[in-house]
């Protein structure tokens, strides 16, 4: 079992907001800006005490241990309402309980002098994924006396700004913050914290990247029609597979290609039947779906989500990480016609998640390389940025023309009718 | 029908070795003491040394990793979801990792002893990093064949060999094609050597054949040059460190050198020749691997990279061979069209030097090592060539 972490996001946001301070976020956002710059260089100076503190009495003394995690808080705070993940005007001191997203944080504990001593070293890896999606607000101080030269203070990483740009235009338009985004946004601000909480010895327990476990409590969205299917439990990794696992991939890479230039072709012929006859003609739809299918096989292979050498045809049911595909049915005509702009959106949060699928795939390769398993938590990231991709790709290629769902949950199945039996 | 494929191989092999080069010459002893100097004869022996151990390990460990491979690497098939065919491609592409992995210690010794000699400026990491496309290549064809083996030995379990062999033979006629065209290359600028090239191409015979220059400065300070290509894709490449260190007279040797090879078909030839290699070496490989169920079973293709690599291995002194005969018949071919064994002379002399190669090796590194006729060798046939032009122009 997987023993839940002491650093716990809470989400009690209704996704409404304000349109007025929407627009305006940023600039009502400068007080803050300044307080957390002059707070992060005090930071700076109290984490050495508290580094050098800890080290000698094996845990944080209690009146470092809040200041920290008050910072922390006031971190997932400012960066939930920066990046539209929250509605309200954040309070200036990290007060724990006065946001509607909120990290519940451990209190002082003893921690082993070794993991201490190395910290910073150990926190960077940690640091690539929290950089990758970017929960923390970009602060930068001074990091030496010449003017102009700055160190970075926290990480304005790519899922937490593709969320902010794309949460703003739909907050303005509909005056709600889209599930899917506000749950990305949660969890890379949740990260975030699990990973300041890490590196200023709030508690010595690494972040953990799983989104399930991120945003337990959270309600599943609804299941997307384009879904993962699979055996979740499986971390094994072959170190053999896993050390060559570049060159071993380059068939597939030709062979993707090649089928990427003929699956273009059918989209586009797909296109044209859709708009006439309202619906993708059933053998394109087989062949895209095994492409959209074989797509996520070789990436899953590729970027560490799972072990076993995919095969070359996207079948279903071949794969520990597959694919479910919906059949063809009527899609709006609209919707259609303007597909390829519609996606935009949902390209732009993709290719802010393939960045931390990157990151993950990176830091995997040496873990299943020394232990022989891939880590559940960056396991489970990187087949939730997979599952977005599949669906990106499905809504491209019109499979579907359900919209990619961001949210890192995966979504719940429908609820089965209950029949009473007769007596 | 054993007796009958063997009279066909032999009589085969025999119309490939037929050579230009006067069947009565005899090549002259000479003592290469005379041609160069102690310390040059000490330093090239240092580095053949080196060289040959590290050839000998790196060999020695490429079998001992199939070996291994071959015994226990078909547990690996439990990693694949790819199906039979899929699974074979794993199986094979681990196999050529692993001994890729295995070479590399091998690879960045050779490479340290080469930059000791400023042979080359390879960085390290450029050595074990740079070639990814290369490697990258090698991974796809490996891929391909074992897709046209396995696919064949499952219609045909028993003479998948038979069918295979026409298959890579087709295959390596298409890459003698198409290869010239992947080089990046430029026209070669020297007005002489432009002169020069179009006379010699009209004395040997072989018509239309560009000769491009390749640059290699970045990379290497050794002198290199080939010839490339089938019909209309054939080239002369010579590398931009030969045209820039080397006499026009000398490098005007290389060029008819290179024509000689084209004239002398010695591209299909060495097709041809690997031909009669191909039927011989499939069908080994076909019946080593029975006892693992046939190559149609992603199982047998461990094995069949050892047997592989073995047969190869086995093969080379007589591939060397080959390629020797070829080479000095081009040599020979050289001589007759510049009339210039001076600076034939000229330019095998400098090559010790310059690539700090042996003028007369052991015979073991002889066998195994070297595809072209030794220096010493070379300047005998020039010295040899000399004395038979003398005596044809005395002749009636």
């Amino acid at each position: 079992m997987h023993i839940a972490h002491p650093v716990k996001l809470l989400v009690e946001d209704d996704l409404r907001r304000n349109r007025l301070t929407v627009f305006f976020r940023l600039i009502l956002a400068i007080p803050h800006f300044i307080f957390i710059f002059l707070w992060t260089i005090a930071v700076v100076f109290a984490a050495i005490v508290n580094w050098v503190a800890t080290l000698v009495q094996g845990q944080p003394p209690a009146g470092l241990h809040r200041f920290m995690c008050a910072y922390v808080r006031y971190q997932a705070h400012l960066s939930a309402y920066l990046w539209l993940v929250g509605n309200p005007y954040p309070g200036f001191v990290g007060e724990e309980g006065e946001y509607p997203i909120d990290v519940r944080l451990p209190g002082p504990t003893q921690q082993p002098r070794w993991t201490t001593f190395f910290r910073i070293f150990l926190a960077i890896p940690a640091l690539l994924l929290a950089t990758a999606l970017g929960g923390t607000a970009n602060v930068r101080v001074p990091s030496s006396g010449k003017s102009g030269t700055y160190g970075s203070g926290g990480g304005g990483g790519a899922l937490g700004f593709a969320v902010a740009v794309l949460g703003w235009f739909a907050s303005l338009a509909q005056g709600r913050m889209p599930k899917g985004l506000r749950d990305a946004g949660a969890y890379s601000i949740g990260y975030s914290a699990q990973m300041l909480a890490y590196l200023l010895l709030v508690t010595d327990r690494y972040p953990n990247a799983d989104p399930t476990a991120m945003l337990e409590g959270v309600e599943r969205p609804p299941q997307h029609p384009v879904h993962l299917v699979g055996d979740a439990d499986d971390l094994r990794f072959s170190r053999v597979t896993v050390l060559f696992r570049l060159p071993l991939v380059i068939p597939h890479v030709v062979w993707l290609a090649l089928w990427t230039v003929v699956a273009l072709l059918a989209a586009i012929a797909t296109w044209f039947a859709t708009l006439f006859t309202g619906t993708p003609p059933a053998g394109l739809h087989r062949f895209l779906s095994r492409y959209v299918r074989y797509w996520l096989h070789v990436n899953a292979f590729l970027y560490l989500a799972a072990n076993p050498f995919p095969g070359f045809t996207g079948e279903l049911g071949r794969y520990p990480l597959d694919l479910e595909l919906p059949a063809p049915a009527i899609q709006n005509r609209w919707k259609t016609g303007f597909r390829i702009f519609l996606a935009i959106p949902a390209a732009i949060v993709n290719g802010a998640l393939s960045w931390g699928l990157g990151v993950a795939a990176f830091l995997t390769w040496f873990v299943a390389l020394a232990t022989g398993a891939a880590p559940w938590g960056l396991r489970n990231f990187s087949a939730y940025a997979l599952r977005y991709g599949s669906q990106l790709f499905a809504y491209v290629f019109l499979i579907t023309e359900a919209y990619p769902h961001a949210s890192p949950l995966e979504g719940a199945p429908p609820a089965q009718p209950q029949f009473d039996e007769p007596a | 029908m054993l007796a009958l494929g063997t009279a066909g191989w032999a009589t085969a092999a025999l119309l490939l070795w037929q050579s230009s080069v006067v069947p009565s010459l005899r090549l002259p002893h000479l003592d290469e003491h005379r041609y160069f100097s102690a310390s040059l004869l000490r330093a090239t022996a240092s580095y053949g040394r080196f060289s040959f151990v590290d050839w000998v390990l790196t060999t020695l460990v490429q079998l001992a990793v199939l070996a291994v491979y071959a015994r226990k690497g078909a547990q690996f098939a439990r990693e694949s979801a790819a199906g039979r065919l899929g699974t074979g491609m794993l199986l094979g592409m681990i196999g050529f990792a692993l001994v890729w992995a295995a070479q590399v210690p091998f690879d960045v010794a050779d490479l340290w002893w080469q930059r000791r000699h400023h042979l080359t400026h390879l960085g390290y990491f450029t050595q074990i990093f740079g070639n990814w496309l290369a490697l990258g290549g090698q991974f796809v064809f490996l891929c391909v064949a074992l897709a046209i083996v396995m696919g064949l030995a499952r219609k045909l379990p028993r003479l998948w060999w038979a069918a295979a062999a026409p298959v890579f033979i087709g295959l390596a006629l298409l890459f003698a094609f198409v290869s010239p065209y992947l080089l990046s290359k430029h026209r070669l600028h020297d007005p002489q050597l432009q002169a020069a090239s179009v006379r010699l191409e009209r004395i040997e015979g072989v018509r239309h054949v560009p000769v491009v220059v390749e640059d290699v400065h970045d990379i290497t300070s050794l002198p290199n040059a080939e010839a490339t290509g089938l019909g209309p894709s054939r080239r002369v490449v010579l590398w931009d460190t030969l045209v820039r260190d080397f006499t026009p007279r000398e490098v005007t040797v290389v060029i008819a050198h290179e024509l000689g090879h084209l004239a002398h078909d010695h591209i299909w030839k060495d097709i041809g020749w690997y031909a009669l290699f191909a039927f011989p070496g499939t069908l080994l490989i076909a019946r080593a691997t029975r006892r693992r169920g046939g190559m149609a079973r992603p199982e047998a293709v461990p094995l069949s990279l050892f047997v592989l690599v073995a047969l190869s291995l086995l093969a080379l002194p007589a591939q060397n061979a080959i390629s020797r005969h070829m080479e000095a018949e081009a040599d020979w071919a050289s001589l007759e069209a510049t009339h210039d064994p001076v600076g034939a002379t000229a330019l095998f002399r400098r090559f010790v030097p310059t690539t700090l190669s042996e003028p007369n090796p052991s015979s073991f590194e002889y066998a195994l090592l070297e595809n072209h006729p030794t220096i010493m060798q070379r300047i005998a046939m020039a010295k040899a060539w000399r004395s038979y032009a003398a005596s044809e122009a005395q002749s009636p």
